[in-house]
């Protein structure tokens, strides 16, 4: 982890850990379902104050707590266009797969590239630091991820017009 | 495979089996670029017959195709071959070299314009002045090549489209490897790659439809006459024809090595996310007897 | 740009079927050579190197592949692997699935993906989320035009025009006997045979090695000798015993002599071909001969879908009993199945009536095992048949809509013929 990214990502670990206090919880309006309130948003006591970690204007992340449930957003640094295609294209490729990732949402919320809903379901069958382990190590690898399939596809540009410049001078 | 191979492994894998034993055939494919053959034998089972359908048949025609070949045309084709198999050469390596000639068919084709236009460029530069023709060559529905000799040099410009927003990015990417790329030692005589994905370039900027061409990604690959007499001129129209496919290959040769690494990277996001599940103690509980018991 | 031929896929186990609508197939191995040894698991794609000069060709490795003939040509070379991205009719690399139709297109089609509708089959009873993930690559990584992904029973209903039948599809990995009612597929009745080519050539294999005939041939193509035997010499017998019999009478008149080269060292060698020539096929009819797992004997399996699915469609399958794929392909096969099964429901037909007393009679059950000449490729053929049809275009899903929904378009697919 790089020392500029730590501050960042400690602050984030807090505020989810501290936020993710959840408990079993029916739900007001109909009787016998049990819905996660952040998503439902039905009555206004259930939902706690919203927060933005933010890094700078292209990094930040959305944590909506509420008393059952809790959606976390992440908006991922991209500095081009072709860092923005790769982002979009990685985060789809995710929440196409969203099945086996239990905790993904499979849309993000609007103005975040990539959402994942905890529940209390996940909370108590789940180890809850280790879900946590797991939002920041995926935050940890996307940037460099993102970057370095920006590399290879220069990389791979490179090679590409080499060969063919080469096949036709010689 | 980096370069894509100049000619059509269909024709060549045909020809070569119906040489050793004849027998009747009647099939369509197609190449690269929306060209059509049609590979039959309406007479007899050693005569076949070989039709293309290129889109920029008239214009090639035009600019000197058809140079030796006969042609016999057939409905919904431009352009036929009729090869008697009792008649190919009979050594191996000069039956290979049959073949491929005839495997190479679309490309020779394709390669007239060029052709013409360093023979024009030649005779430009005894006079030093003057330009040719600009030859357009359409050859897909809303992408061309234009190629123009001048004194002393001849440029070629491709226009390509990029249907997805995906593919345009990529191409960009691998456009501006193309102007970098001259940078190296070892290909500075490789011609001169520009390219732009606004305007539209200077030679091609007078005609009608060029306000369309504001979309496209447009380059243009002018060889210097050093360079020009350095290299070989058939490897020349070989890579040139191909150009385009060569491009739109590498992209999504690109999206699949993407795909694989975003497959490997998820793969591990899964691994993490799975080390936070609760082990659940899921021993086997048997009787005295040795039975399973189950709970309901 | 006037509407060029759409492609034709047919992925299977040990063959892949590829060609355009109707004119052209070509069959290749569905392998897959790749730099690495054919053990290792799948490893992290390799980091690009700083990009420099053509000396270092890394960052390009994914493209130093063969696939088809030239995978199992390279078998041998140093430093590439081979691999089989299908198993069991299923993809089950998708890496290398997704390059092995890179090559197949760029290379031996020679199309522009983004010109072309493609048709793919697929396994029955295949994941939809397999389908999404072919979706995924074809639109995704290739742009094309649109797809239409469908199971290989429907593709064989198309051959014959009929809507109901039993389709008995066995290729290299998988034998699947499928029910099909008014063009719909009875899936709960489906039944999957774990016995298919694959196992007939290491039958084979093994019945030669009991006779001592394998020390001829060199070990590294033992395999091959063993599937050219299944494939030239094989044929369905009409009862085992008086088979035996026949050739230990005249073992001269049908024992037949295969006579193979060495790859490596050229070298000519030849063997006896005996038994295993009616065995082989025998293990549908007889699975004891080869397997310990499972016992059912084809036409009772075949029975048994039957009976499952509903009685007011029996009669219609028992009369139109398809059969499809390259393990269908010995002689006498289709005479054989016809005359089990005819057994068994004549069997089941005097028991009902002993057991009504005699007074209710049925004016029996027609049995028709149907063979045809393009059985071997019967998929690729009823797919191509389709693709040429003008409804195709209509009902494949656009790459417009692909990007409009996602890949879950591919969930559904109209049938051709039915009701939207």
């Amino acid at each position: 982890m790089s020392n500029v990214l730590r501050p960042y990502l400690a602050a984030v670990r807090s505020t989810l850990t501290a936020a993710l206090t959840l408990e079993n919880f029916s739900s007001q309006v109909v009787e016998r379902h049990n819905k996660p309130e952040v998503e439902a948003a039905g009555s206004k006591e259930v939902l706690l104050n919203p927060l933005i970690i933010s890094r700078n204007e292209n990094e930040r992340v959305l944590i909506e707590p509420s008393i059952n449930s809790i959606r976390l957003s992440i908006k991922i640094k991209q500095a081009d266009e072709i860092e923005r295609i790769l982002c979009h294209k990685f985060t789809r490729f995710m929440m196409q797969r969203a099945e086996s990732f239990i905790v993904l949402r499979r849309k993000p919320v609007p103005g975040y590239d990539i959402s994942f809903l905890i529940t209390n379901t996940h909370s108590e069958t789940m180890l809850k630091h280790k879900i946590v382990d797991f939002i920041i190590q995926f935050m940890e690898e996307v940037d460099r991820e993102i970057s370095e399939m920006k590399l290879s596809l220069n990389a791979r540009a490179r090679i590409v017009a080499e060969s063919y410049l080469t096949a036709i001078s010689t | 495979m980096i370069l894509l191979e100049p000619h059509n492994v269909i024709i060549q894998t045909t020809l070569g089996e119906k040489i050793i034993k004849p027998s009747s055939l009647d099939v369509a494919f197609v190449d690269y670029d929306g060209v059509r053959f049609h590979l039959s034998t309406p007479e007899r089972k050693t005569l076949l017959l070989l039709s293309m359908h290129i889109r920029c048949w008239d214009e090639l025609v035009k600019y000197g195709a058809l140079g030796g070949i006969a042609a016999r045309l057939k409905p919904e084709y431009n352009v036929s071959l009729a090869i008697d198999l009792e008649q190919v050469p009979a050594g191996p390596e000069d039956r290979e070299a049959f073949i491929l000639s005839v495997a190479l068919f679309k490309r020779n084709a394709l390669a007239a314009p060029f052709e013409s236009a360093f023979k024009s460029q030649k005779q430009l530069e005894s006079s030093a002045s003057g330009q040719g023709e600009l030859m357009q060559i359409h050859y897909r529905d809303e992408e061309a090549i234009y190629v123009q000799s001048s004194p002393d040099r001849v440029t070629v410009i491709f226009s390509t489209i990029f249907s997805d927003e995906t593919d345009r990015i990529y191409g960009k990417v691998f456009l501006q490897e193309f102007v970098d790329a001259r940078r190296q030692p070892a290909i500075q005589n490789a011609p001169q790659v520009l390219y732009s994905n606004r305007d539209p370039p200077l030679e091609i900027r007078h005609l009608k439809q060029s306000t369309q061409y504001r979309r496209y990604g447009i380059r243009h690959l002018c060889p210097l006459p050093s360079a020009l007499y350095r290299c070989q001129r058939c490897r020349y129209h070989l890579a040139h024809t191909a150009v385009r496919d060569y491009l739109h290959y590498h992209i999504k040769c690109s999206k699949a090595y993407m795909h694989s690494r975003m497959r490997y990277r998820v793969a591990e996001f899964q691994k993490v996310l799975n080390r936070a599940k609760q082990e659940v103690a899921t021993t086997e509980r048997k009787t005295v007897t040795g039975r399973t018991m189950s709970t309901r | 740009m006037s509407t060029l031929a759409p492609i034709i896929c047919d992925n299977g186990t040990g063959y892949s079927k590829v060609g355009y609508a109707l004119k052209l197939y070509s069959v290749f191995p569905t392998a897959i050579a790749t730099r690495g040894p054919a053990s290792q698991p799948s490893r992290a794609p390799p980091l690009p190197s700083k990009p420099g000069h053509l000396a270092s060709k890394r960052g390009v490795e994914d493209l130093d592949f063969f696939i088809g003939d030239e995978a199992l040509a390279n078998a041998r070379t140093p430093g590439y692997g081979v691999h089989y991205p299908i198993r069991h009719g299923m993809i089950d690399n998708w890496d290398h699935m997704e390059r092995y139709w890179e090559q197949t297109i760029f290379k031996y089609l020679r199309a522009e993906p983004e010109d072309h509708y493609f048709l793919l089959t697929e396994p029955p009873l295949n994941p939809p989320e397999n389908r999404e993930q072919t979706a995924e690559i074809f639109f995704e990584s290739f742009n094309i035009k649109g797809i239409y992904i469908r199971s290989s029973w429907s593709s064989n209903r198309v051959t014959d025009r009929t809507l109901t039948g039993t389709v008995i599809d066995s290729g290299d990995g998988v034998t699947h006997v499928i029910p099909c009612a008014e063009g719909y597929v009875i899936g709960s009745a489906i039944k999957h045979i774990p016995i298919a080519g694959r196992d007939i050539t290491k039958f084979v294999l093994d019945l030669m090695r009991e006779r001592g005939e394998t020390t001829a041939i060199p070990p590294e193509d033992a395999l091959r000798v063993a599937g050219r035997v299944k494939e030239n010499y094989s044929y369905v017998c009409q009862d085992l015993v008086a088979e035996f019999r026949k050739y230990d009478v005249d073992p001269y008149k049908y024992f037949q002599r295969y006579d193979g080269e060495n790859s490596v060292t050229k070298q000519k060698y030849s063997v006896d071909v005996g038994y295993e020539r009616f065995l082989a096929p025998e293990i549908f009819f007889n699975p004891e001969i080869y397997s310990s797992d499972f016992l059912t004997p084809l036409p009772i399996v075949v029975d048994d879908v039957i009976q499952q699915s509903p009685i007011d469609v029996r009669r219609g399958l028992y009369k139109n009993i398809v059969l499809s794929g390259g393990s269908t392909m010995f002689q006498h096969f289709g005479a054989r199945l016809k005359r089990d099964l005819k057994q068994i429901v004549d069997r089941r037909l005097d028991a009902s009536a002993l057991a009504s007393g005699s007074v209710l009679k049925s004016s029996g059950v027609d049995v028709e095992v149907i063979s045809h000449k393009r059985q071997r490729y019967a998929v690729w053929f009823g797919g191509s048949l389709l693709a040429s049809l003008p409804e195709f275009y209509t009902s494949c899903h656009t790459k417009a809509q692909y990007d409009e929904i996602g890949p879950s378009i591919c969930r559904r697919y109209q049938i051709f013929g039915s009701a939207t």
